[in-house]
């Protein structure tokens, strides 16, 4: 059966990281191909990824200080497909990160949402600091290496303003936890203090320093500063934050159950540590605070305690991770109304049936009604995924029971006529999809499985592609509060 | 002897054994014999730790400078959680796997609960194949039954070539009873497995009609065959003249599943008709592609089949 090749489907992925300070591009065409052999069920699969276009690094252009330059950002962007060779309709999936600080900012939604329609139509990720921990591990290599080797392993992702770290353990995250640590929370002029962050204030203040703006940039307290967030970097690792560390934590305290083995440092701070970057970056000065953390935390005893392993990616981490680890394809089984897709930013409600048909059954009704109150507060019609998971082995009539239910709570939405979404966590999409097709759901049905999401998160559900799977990015969280 | 009351006992000693191990604290006190073992040489072979991470020296190599002194090259491991690592990636390895893998030995043998559990397993595949099909079930879905030319279960497994054929009477009777040159022919058949019929023929076969309905393809009239072969579709090709066949067949059971179902598809079956343009969807059941999602898959692979004209490797030819 030589002559059989197996069909290869290639889809191109774009990743953007518009960062505190730098903004990079990445373009990349993913190689899909059935890998269950031409008899089998189909099994799509990405397998292989291959980059074909790395941007220089930008620094991100600003209309003023808490606003990103959205026109300035989309030029970037263009000349970056052109140098590429690409157009924005052969990008089918791909994730626009909006990190650090930037994210945090009234202009991100906007963004995200402007550079959706006009430089391409693909899948789109706002980052929250979880979210961008979890995609900077797997652009710097910690996520492999945790799946080789089994160590537990945390990602230190550093930029200009915040400190995104993520532990995992084989393919497990085990948790996250972010930092008000990042080279941009001090900058100079002229070898003076010309900026200092609102984080940073408080902490001078917390720890009796004098510094203010127009001190010297040789100033003790920068030395002070720096390694003190080396040593919170430390106790946050072994996860003993102390009541001084508080004013540098973004959101909760560190959340992973088993200690850390191995240490990853990612981001800018990390360019700083390994220089891998062949040409340095033209258009970014290190006239912040940026070289002064890397030599704490080079020096810092207490770090060398935990192994450290070169990441495989310093600053482009995130950009590489955005390209080309946040796709993922759904099973072959499974049903979806092509007219409806793409569908974007949609939250996932989970329904867990707890191994019980009959029970889950009976309480979905309540649930659902819950859902639409969360998602949906304004009456809005924000559609949402239902998630099912936990469900017992089925039958054919239980599915029958099961698609009725859906169709009935489904009608409780205030706008009953939205498509119907749903994941299966088992392997049922298709059977369910047929089932709501018979039974004449008056709306759209879209259906399908193998796709790992949980409560919370939000998806964006791709475009039908050849091989009748869909890509999916799914998004932890999407703006986190502030 | 009484097989019934032999089975029962076996199971009995199995879950006990079992419920055994799991109320032991530590895996390695859970039998004392090996303990006696493993003083010997060969015992302590086997109880040496395999290397850390071989790989991660290799892959992630640690150059620059600037990297801060390890205070000592090696990381002094606790003997205990050297073990718990090590039991860890066994489990890993045997969440990818339904063979038996890392269940441990006595000597140079195997423990007790996995030969008896093995000798369960092997007991329930030959059941499989000398069970029959409740009447219920074909009742149930409504299929009429007919007869190959085998006249035993015996005769079945020494002569496939008569469980290719139809006796004379079942010919009459399809011919009678069935629509003629259907789009498709839904044939069921017992098999090699009598329990992958009676586990998983309804849920494959509702969610399959309901799959073709969907689509808007036409069924001819469904039947069961006892004691059928995969290549008898030929014959009921040539009497019915169906496009398609598919069938609905019990599978040789395995040590993994006994009761695991196969739909075996064909354009236009005919006498004469080559193996290669057969094509298989097997391992239907509980423990492999769930029965409901399997028939909603087969609806959308018949039609395409029906689009190309073609199955098995002509089928892969076309698609191209
Ligand atoms: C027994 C067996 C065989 C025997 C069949 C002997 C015989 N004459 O009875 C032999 C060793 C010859 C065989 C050969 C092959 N087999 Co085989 N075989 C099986 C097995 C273990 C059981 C099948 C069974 O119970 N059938 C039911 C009984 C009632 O059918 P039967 O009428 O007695 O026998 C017919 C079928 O078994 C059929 N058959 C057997 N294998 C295959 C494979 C394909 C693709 C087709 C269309 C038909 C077919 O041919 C027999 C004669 O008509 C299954 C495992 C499983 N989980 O199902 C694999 C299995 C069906 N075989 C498989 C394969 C790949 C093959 C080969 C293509 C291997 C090769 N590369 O040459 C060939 C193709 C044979 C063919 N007919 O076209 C795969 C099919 C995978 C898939 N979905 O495509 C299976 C599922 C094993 C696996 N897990 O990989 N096989």
């Amino acid at each position: 059966m030589a002559g059989f090749q197996p069909k290869k489907e290639a889809i191109i992925s774009a990743g953007i990281d518009i960062g505190t300070s730098t903004t990079k591009i990445i373009i990349s065409r993913f190689s899909l191909m059935n890998v269950a052999g031409s008899t089998h069920v189909p099994r799509i699969e990405i397998v292989d990824k291959e980059i074909l276009y790395k941007s220089p690094i930008f620094r991100t252009p600003l209309q003023d200080a808490t606003t990103i330059d959205i026109k300035g950002v989309e030029l970037i962007i263009r000349s970056q497909y052109e140098d590429a060779g690409i157009q924005s309709s052969d990008i089918e999936t791909g994730a626009v990160i909006i990190t650090g600080e930037t994210a945090t900012k009234q202009n991100a939604r906007e963004i995200v949402h402007y550079l959706s329609r006009e430089v391409g139509d693909f899948l789109v990720a706002a980052a929250g600091p979880d979210l961008e921990g979890i995609i900077a591990a797997k652009g710097s290599g910690t996520y492999d290496y945790a799946l080789k080797t089994g160590r537990v392993t945390a990602n230190i992702d550093i930029g200009g303003g915040t400190a995104n770290i993520a532990v995992y353990k084989r393919d497990k995250l085990l948790g996250t936890c972010t930092m008000h640590v990042g080279g941009r929370l001090i900058e100079f002029k002229d070898s003076t203090v010309m900026s200092i962050s609102p984080p940073i204030e408080q902490l001078l203040k917390q720890e009796n320093k004098s510094l203010r703006l127009g001190d010297t940039n040789r100033h003790p307290d920068i030395k002070f500063i720096a390694d003190f967030m080396a040593d919170s970097i430390t106790r946050v690792l072994a996860k003993e934050v102390k009541a001084e560390d508080e004013v540098l934590l973004l959101g909760h305290k560190p959340n992973w159950n088993e200690p850390v083995e191995a240490i990853m440092f990612s981001g800018g701070i990390s360019e700083c540590m390994y220089e891998q970057e062949i040409t340095r970056p033209s258009d970014i000065s290190y006239n912040d605070i940026g070289k002064q953390l890397a030599a704490s935390l080079q020096s810092n005893r207490r770090l060398t305690e935990w192994d450290w392993i070169e990441p495989e990616e310093t600053v482009r981490a995130t950009v590489l991770g955005a390209g080309t680890q946040t796709t993922e394809i759904s099973g072959a089984t499974i049903q979806v109304a092509p007219d409806e897709l793409p569908v974007k930013n949609v939250p996932v409600y989970k329904y867990s049936f707890h191994g019980h048909l009959e029970k889950g059954l009976a309480a979905l009704g309540q649930s659902i009604k819950e859902a639409i109150n969360i998602y949906d507060s304004f009456q809005e019609g924000q559609n949402f995924v239902l998630y099912l998971a936990d469900l017992p082995y089925v039958g054919f009539k239980d599915i029958q029971k099961l698609a009725r239910a859906i169709l009935q709570v489904m009608e409780l939405r205030h706008d009953p006529e939205q498509p119907i979404l749903l994941v299966m966590q088992m392997d049922y999409a298709k059977v369910l999809g047929q089932t709501l097709l018979a039974m004449n759901a008056r709306q759209s049905v879209i259906c399908i499985d193998q796709i790992n999401v949980d409560h919370g998160d939000y998806m964006d559900i791709g475009r039908a592609l050849q091989s009748e799977v869909v890509p999916v990015i799914v998004k932890t969280l999407t703006f986190h509060s502030s | 002897m009484n097989e019934q009351l032999i089975q029962t006992i076996t199971k009995l000693v199995v879950e006990k054994l079992k419920s055994n191990e799991v109320s032991q604290p530590s895996a390695g006190t859970a039998d004392v014999q090996i303990k006696l073992h493993s003083k010997q040489a060969t015992g302590a072979l086997t109880e040496l730790p395999p290397p850390e991470n071989p790989n991660g020296k290799v892959t992630f190599h640690q150059t620059t400078s600037a990297k801060p002194e390890k205070k000592s090259a090696v990381h002094p491991q606790p003997a205990e959680k050297t073990i718990s690592k090590q039991e860890e990636f066994i489990e890993e390895l045997k969440k990818k796997t339904p063979s038996r893998i890392g269940v441990g030995r006595a000597g140079s043998r195997p423990k007790t609960n996995t030969w008896l559990q093995f000798r369960l397993d092997h007991a329930a595949a030959v059941d499989a194949v000398y069970g029959e099909v409740p009447d219920k079930i074909l009742h149930q879905l409504d299929l009429f039954q007919v007869q190959t030319r085998v006249k035993d279960k015996e005769e079945y497994i020494r002569r496939p070539d008569l469980g290719r054929k139809l006796s004379d009477e079942a010919k009459e009777l399809i011919k009678k009873r069935c629509a003629f040159s259907p789009s498709v022919q839904i044939v069921t058949s017992n098999g090699l497995s009598a329990k992958a019929i009676e586990e998983n023929l309804e849920d494959v076969y509702l969610s399959l009609v309901q799959s073709l309905g969907n689509l808007g393809i036409e069924t001819g009239t469904p039947f069961y065959v006892d004691k059928g072969r995969v290549a008898l579709m030929d014959e009921i090709g040539d009497v019915l003249q169906p496009d398609v066949v598919v069938m609905l067949i019990g599978e040789r059971p395995g040590l993994v599943s006994a009761e695991s179902l196969s739909a075996y598809l064909c354009y236009q079956p005919r006498i004469g008709t080559i193996e290669a343009d057969r094509m298989v969807v097997s391992n239907i059941h509980k423990g492999g592609i769930p029965p409901v999602e399997a028939g909603a898959y087969l609806g959308t692979l018949i039609q395409k089949i029906l689009k190309y004209e073609a199955s098995g490797v002509s089928l892969v030819k076309k698609e191209g």
